[in-house]
């Protein structure tokens, strides 16, 4: 498996894997408005197994994160937001949707200064759920009634990031410590 | 003479033109009209209008009026910039790019036409076009960042690096504050200057400048990778080797940076093998144990894209063997009871029955096949989970290999059947039906999750999410059965998919210079000037020009050309069914529409159709194809398809072979030899090759004294190279 | 009246999911936010000699030879090559005028 960012060149078979899986649908437009608006959030998982037939075939996105950075967001701190994750049937319990994900929230973090990441997901989407709650940590905020064209609620999920900024602090101050250090080895020599 | 407006009026026309703006298109008319009352002859007001008509729906109106309102008032801007718009949402790009020059020299400072042309200029891939356009722009507003990029950007992309990096230096140079370190636009023109330098294969300079420049970049991962590329291709390995160790820390799902890892850490590139075995991290006799215990432990859970998960690793011979028999392995354990397991309690799909189903993938995959046992295993875990969505899946599957067409459409769907909340499975039993050529049924399992309320029905809803693949195999499915018009009809409609696809990239040029996602941006343009090379468009193109070939080599003589063919017993009967039901399609789908373009309301299109929303969908003339399938010339029909794929793919040798027997027939002998040859350069002993060059050879001997004597002999000297000719 | 006016609210999508998309796809082709864009300080100086030097942008172009071209070769490449007179009149001459050199040329495989 490859875990990579997302490429413009990806989307229509990033489309094509969105269009097998769910039941929400986008234009390829809109996974562009994603792909030029946050390059640095949006990640795919690639079947590297199958040699290419023509010299112009395309890597097989078998799942994929699509996410963004809330544009005007409502509390005024700045957060991202999980747009469409999804993952083939053939390749699921791989652990592959968490792994995306978490690229995608380091990135919301050191790109964007992100505080924390929200997400809707189908109330009857088990799977989903746990892995959102139960292996990510993400919280249920409340319930949005009739938030799917069928007319199923979402849960308003929340990740707080706190953890990733504090970690990226602890890095950064090991980083200046060990500068620190060669420049006080390099004053005492 | 133009006429002039009263103060009043003017700022009536100013409303005209914040309704149109807002889409608020009745009232911009109503406005519109009340001012033409007093001054008919007001081209400017009359333009607008012609732009309100246009969006809503009324081309032929909108173009009638604008072009009364340009023999007006010649020398007005805004008449001729309406012009522009009017053949640029027309998609006439060359006319609009003259209509705007038209209207930019009559008001050389309105800083909206002037944008309007430069996008144009860019959608065209006009380069020098665009550089003037963005070097006024940059004049006009010099204090503008974006304006500095645009410019470089233009320089860039037209082949001319070192200027566009000085662009950016000089603008660099004539900031007097410091950008703050969350400037996200300055972070990212940093790293474009950087990928700018490296592109002019200065690595040196740009490492350096990566280093000290870049070094706050926000775009952490893009600064970590472009250092670890740099330090390998400056051989400077140990640092490098370090890089790509921090990049694996952050993803280690990433096989680059393990290629990365092992270049730097000077393993011989010759020792694939060695490569091979560092990267799956199982080298040697280790592999046995590790997979023993990773294959079991992904039993025991039943994880059941196990397979899924291994089958890269069988391109090796070795362990293409170990797996399945460590399978085997597992399940004999478990039935010597040499080991207690409880997980499988309660859960069949755990334990022994994803050990089955395992092997019942291993026998069905394409490098270790033998599709009888892979069916035994199968039908062993179906016995001890009957419900399992993914046995029967692969049962399916199984049928599909050994040619079973209609068993697999029958078993896909019952696995649909066994969990009918799940896109994925519905999905593969349409695609399955469609496969065995059952449209109708194919096309009501995909509206299990189409959108309700899509006017159209399912199929509208499919083709306006761009479900390319639906669209492709149902055209295969019809063409199979001998419709043509519904067959074409899909081609068509992905080949219009790709327009908008690459149309798409339009709103981009301006939105990506004020997100300021430059390299983003390249990529897209990159990417979009070979969008067709795609497989997708690839096989619906070349399903089309096949169609459009046999379609000249046997006309039709019915409808639809359903009623062609050869006419024997069964074959007839059916395709004159499949007549009769295109016809009642027709009508129906016809009865359909009309009822709902009377109840639609022109400015009330779908919302989701983003800025085109508002335009009203034009009403589908031809929904059944039959006016496609009617043609009377289908080799020019199949020009379309044709040339995008020869200059799009041209190393993929079936759209060679397509391209000689479009143009052998057309006589075109010097564009079908253009394909020989290049099926030659591509596979010079593929029987195809031989055949077609004899065929040609043939032909020309008979035809050599009507052509031109340049064509004699040119084709004379070319074609003695091709072998077989 | 107004009245008639009423129905041209925006429509609004079935979903909170569809709505979302639309607006975003709606504002892409926003005009004018660049007129707004926050603008940093530059030095004005150091920008009008950064322009003058910018020059007007024009290419030299390289000074291409004066090649004849006939026109019935011309129209021979349109017709057997179908190609676009001004691509053909290019072929034409960038094999200086040899028709049969610029056929041969147009027919050798590219990649």
């Amino acid at each position: 498996m490859d875990i990579r960012l997302l490429r413009p060149s990806d989307i229509p078979l990033i489309q094509h894997a969105n269009l097998e899986n769910l039941p929400e649908n986008y234009f390829l437009k809109y996974y562009l408005y994603h792909a030029l608006s946050w390059p640095q959030l949006s990640f795919v998982a690639v079947d590297v197994s199958r040699p290419p037939k023509t010299p112009y075939d395309y890597p097989k996105i078998v799942g994929y994160v699509l996410a963004k950075m809330e544009e005007e967001p409502a509390d005024g701190v700045q957060h991202g937001h999980i747009t469409s994750l999804s993952v083939m049937r053939t390749h699921r319990r791989l652990g592959i949707a968490e792994k995306l994900m978490r690229q995608s929230q380091l990135a919301m973090v050191e790109t964007f200064g992100a505080h924390y990441v929200s997400l809707h997901v189908r109330v009857s989407n088990k799977a989903a759920i746990h892995l959102y709650r139960d292996t990510l940590g993400f919280k249920t905020e409340k319930t949005e009634s009739k938030y799917y064209a069928d007319g199923e609620d979402a849960y308003c999920m929340k990740l707080d990031l706190g953890f990733i900024r504090e970690q990226l602090r602890e890095e950064a101050d090991a980083e200046n410590d060990g500068a620190d250090d060669e420049d006080a080895a390099a004053a005492g020599r | 003479m133009p006429q002039t407006l009263s103060t009043r009026e003017a700022n009536l026309f100013r409303t005209v033109i914040r309704y149109y703006e807002d889409k608020q298109y009745k009232r911009g008319l109503k406005a519109a009209e009340q001012i033409l009352k007093r001054n008919p002859k007001h081209g400017d007001t009359m333009s607008m209008k012609a732009l309100i008509l246009n969006a809503q729906g009324k081309t032929e109106e909108a173009f009638a009026l604008a072009k009364e309102a340009l023999t007006i008032d010649m020398k007005s801007y805004i008449c001729w910039h309406v012009y522009g718009i009017l053949y640029r949402t027309n998609k006439n790009f060359d006319e609009a790019i003259k209509a705007y020059k038209f209207a930019l020299k009559l008001e050389p400072d309105s800083h909206q036409i002037q944008r309007d042309l430069a996008v144009l200029q860019i959608q065209m891939r006009d380069y020098q076009g665009y550089i003037q356009s963005r070097l006024a722009m940059l004049k006009a507003r010099p204090q503008l960042r974006q304006n500095w990029t645009a410019l470089a950007i233009a320089y860039h992309l037209d082949g001319n690096l070192r200027q566009a990096e000085n662009i950016l230096t000089t603008y660099e140079k004539s900031v007097t504050t410091t950008p703050l370190r969350t400037d996200f636009e300055n972070s990212e023109a940093l790293l474009y200057k950087n990928t700018i330098i490296a592109e002019m294969g200065d690595i040196e300079r740009a490492l350096e400048h990566l280093e000290t420049d870049c070094k706050n970049c926000l775009d952490r991962l893009a600064v970590m990778e472009l250092r670890a590329r740099y330090l390998a291709q400056l051989g400077r390995k140990q640092e490098a080797a370090k890089a790509y160790r921090a990049l694996l820390d952050r993803n280690p799902e990433h096989p680059e940076y393990y290629k990365g890892l092992i270049n730097s850490l000077g393993i011989p590139a010759v020792a694939e093998a060695a490569q091979k075995a560092v990267y799956d991290e199982v080298p040697g006799d280790f592999f046995r144990s590790t997979a023993k215990e990773y294959l079991t432990l992904m039993f025991d859970k039943g994880v059941p894209s196990t397979f899924a998960n291994v089958k890269h690793l069988y391109s090796d011979a070795s362990k293409k063997d170990i797996l399945p028999a460590l399978a085997r392995e597992y399940l004999e354990e478990l039935r010597g009871g040499s080991v207690a397991r409880d997980q499988a309690n309660g859960d069949s799909s755990k334990g022994e029955g994803a050990a089955l189903y395992f092997l019942a993938q291993h026998y069905d995959y394409y490098l270790s096949r033998d599709l009888a046992r892979a069916m035994e295993y199968v039908e062993k875990a179906i016995e001890l989970d009957p419900k399992s969505v993914d046995f029967h899946m692969t049962r399916a599957r199984i049928f599909k290999h050994q040619g079973e067409i209609a068993r697999a459409a029958e078993a896909m769907d019952h696995a649909r059947s066994l969990d009918t909340k799940d896109r994925y499975i519905n999905s593969k039993a349409a695609k399955y039906q469609l496969r065995n050529n059952e449209n109708e049924k194919a096309l009501a399992t995909m509206g299990l999750f189409t959108r309700a309320e899509t006017v159209g029905g399912p199929l509208a809803d499919l083709v306006d999410m761009q479900c390319v693949w639906f669209l492709t195999e149902d055209g295969e499915a019809w063409q199979r059965r001998g419709n043509l018009g519904l067959a074409l009809k899909r081609y068509h409609t992905v080949f219009n998919i790709f327009d908008t696809w690459q149309e798409d990239q339009f709103d981009f040029h301006s939105f990506s210079l004020r997100k300021g996602q430059i390299r983003a941006y390249i990529d897209l343009i990159r990417w979009e000037d070979r969008l067709r090379e795609h497989p997708f468009y690839f096989r619906a193109a070349l399903n089309a020009v096949n169609l459009y070939l046999s379609m000249h080599d046997k006309p039709q003589n019915g409808t639809n050309g359903v009623e062609a063919g050869q006419a024997n017993g069964e074959d007839a009967a059916e395709r004159k069914k499949a007549a009769k039901k295109a016809k009642k399609e027709a009508q129906k789908a016809e009865r359909e529409a009309a009822e709902k373009a009377a109840k639609q309301d022109p400015n009330k299109a779908g919302a989701q159709k983003g800025k085109d929303g508002e335009e009203a969908k034009k009403k589908d003339e031809d929904p059944n194809g039959v006016k496609l399938a009617a043609t009377t010339d289908p080799l020019g029909d199949a020009m379309k398809f044709l040339w995008p794929l020869l200059q799009f793919s041209p190393r993929n040798i079936e759209g060679q072979f397509a391209g000689f027997e479009v143009f052998v027939r057309r006589k075109k002998y010097l564009l079908a030899l253009r394909c020989l040859k290049a099926a030659v350069a591509i596979d010079r002993g593929h029987t195809r090759v031989l055949e077609q060059a004899a065929r040609l050879r043939k032909v020309l001997d008979g035809a050599m004294d009507s052509l031109a004597p340049k064509v004699k002999g040119v084709i004379e000297t070319e074609l003695a190279e091709v072998p077989g000719a | 009246t107004t009245g008639d006016v009423e129905d041209e609210v925006q429509p609004t999508a079935k979903s909170a999911e569809d709505r979302k998309a639309a607006a975003a796809l709606s504002k892409l082709d926003a005009h004018g936010d660049d007129e707004t864009a926050p603008a940093r300080e530059v030095d004005q100086e150091a920008v009008k000699n950064a322009m003058s030097a910018l020059g007007d942008g024009a290419v030299k172009k390289e000074v291409k030879k004066a090649v004849k071209v006939d026109a019935a070769d011309v129209n021979l490449l349109v017709d057997e090559l179908e190609l676009p007179k001004a691509k053909a009149t290019e072929l034409l001459k960038a094999h200086d005028g040899d028709a049969v050199k610029a056929m041969r040329a147009y027919l050798q495989p590219d990649f």
